[in-house]
């Protein structure tokens, strides 16, 4: 079985910005918490970057939610 | 005295201004200040010996080499002085400063951006003028025409005058390759611990493009001197023996060392800035 390219690779949708913003985190303080940069906190909110199953628990996890609420695959 | 012995008495005069007194009674255990007076005092040696024998056709036996007065200047001053300075480092247990000061972090010796600069880079406003997107095109464009015209001038122009246009050749290589460094804030550059994942899967795909780019572009050159030896030989008819003849004088050989370093420093970088200035950003 071979890989999907890139462009047909499913894309992972997911509702950070709008845990953080409930969570009272700026993207900032998120960053600093999950140990990235902020603007990858950016990236991975605009959907422009899909995040190591490690750095997703981890976001799931500052804003105390679960990472399947957070990140899903986007079926559309 | 004969020419040598000339050049071996100013190296070891200085020598001896730089070990019995700069350094013990003014540079103490400062390893920037020993390096700081270790360079003026080199350029003040390379200056006496030339202001005696520039324009000379002196020659100077190296051992079993004959060479002129700047080779030999920089080759036994060389020779001298690194055992002296190993001895001198020792002796005073400044090894561990001056590699520090030399390399930095494991790696900086061959481009490799140390992590606390980058860090400070990711979060530095100061050259935010330089990372739009138009600045990024604009940067890389302009990089490979001062690279590209660089190169092509200093070929054509060979011995003439026009040759010193190396200098500002290489500074504006330098240049470039300074403000490509901070428009990706040196994330090309930089060592897995200063970046987070998303930057080090940007920096490795920068390396894998740059790559296959440095691959084509060497492949062209050496495609291009394989035709260049085979056309020779062909159109040469005075001997049967395989035939070319490849003359380069130093303004060339100026102009194909600083495209070959400019490339192979500046690409990652230039991949990068590139791919950053594609990126449309959605603002919410």
């Amino acid at each position: 079985m071979s890989r999907k390219p890139k462009s047909e690779q499913e894309q992972i949708a997911n509702a950070v910005e709008q845990a953080r913003t409930n969570a009272g985190l700026s993207r900032q303080e998120l960053a600093d918490q999950v140990g990235v940069h902020y603007q990858t906190i950016g990236y991975i909110e605009r959907g422009e970057y899909s995040p190591s199953l490690v750095l997703a628990l981890n976001t799931a996890a500052a804003p105390k939610q679960d990472v399947e609420d957070l990140f899903w695959i986007d079926e559309d | 005295m004969n020419s040598e012995l000339t050049v071996i008495a100013i190296i070891l005069a200085a020598l001896a201004f730089n070990y019995l007194l700069l350094y013990p009674k003014i540079a103490g255990d400062d390893v920037k200040k020993m390096a700081t007076y270790d360079a003026i005092l080199s350029l003040v040696v390379f200056g006496i010996v030339a202001l005696i024998f520039m324009g000379s056709d002196e020659v100077f036996n190296l051992f079993w080499i004959e060479t002129n007065w700047v080779i030999y200047t920089i080759a036994v001053g060389v020779a001298i002085e690194f055992p002296l300075f190993f001895y001198y480092i020792k002796a005073r247990g400044l090894g561990a400063k001056y590699l520090e000061m030399t390399f930095g972090t494991k790696g900086s010796w061959y481009g490799e951006a140390n992590p606390k600069s980058v860090q400070k880079q990711l979060n530095d406003t100061k050259w935010d003028g330089l990372r739009t997107p138009s600045a990024k095109k604009f940067l890389v464009i302009a990089t490979n025409l001062v690279i590209l015209f660089g190169t092509v001038f200093l070929i054509q122009v060979d011995e003439s005058p026009w040759a010193s246009y190396s200098i500002i050749h290489v500074i504006l290589i330098l240049s470039f390759w300074f403000l490509l460094r901070q428009s990706v804030r040196l994330v090309a550059d930089a060592p897995d611990q200063a970046l987070d994942e998303r930057l080090i899967a940007d920096r490795n795909q920068s390396y894998l493009y740059a790559y296959r780019w440095l691959a084509a572009l060497s492949s062209l050159s050496a495609i291009g001197l394989l035709i260049f030896a085979i056309t020779s030989d062909v159109q040469n008819e005075t001997t049967a023996e395989f035939y070319y003849n490849l003359e380069i004088s130093w303004p060339q050989i100026q102009a194909a060392f600083w495209l070959i370093f400019a490339y192979t420093n500046m690409l990652p970088s230039m991949v990068l800035a590139w791919k950053q200035s594609k990126r449309r950003v959605v603002l919410h």
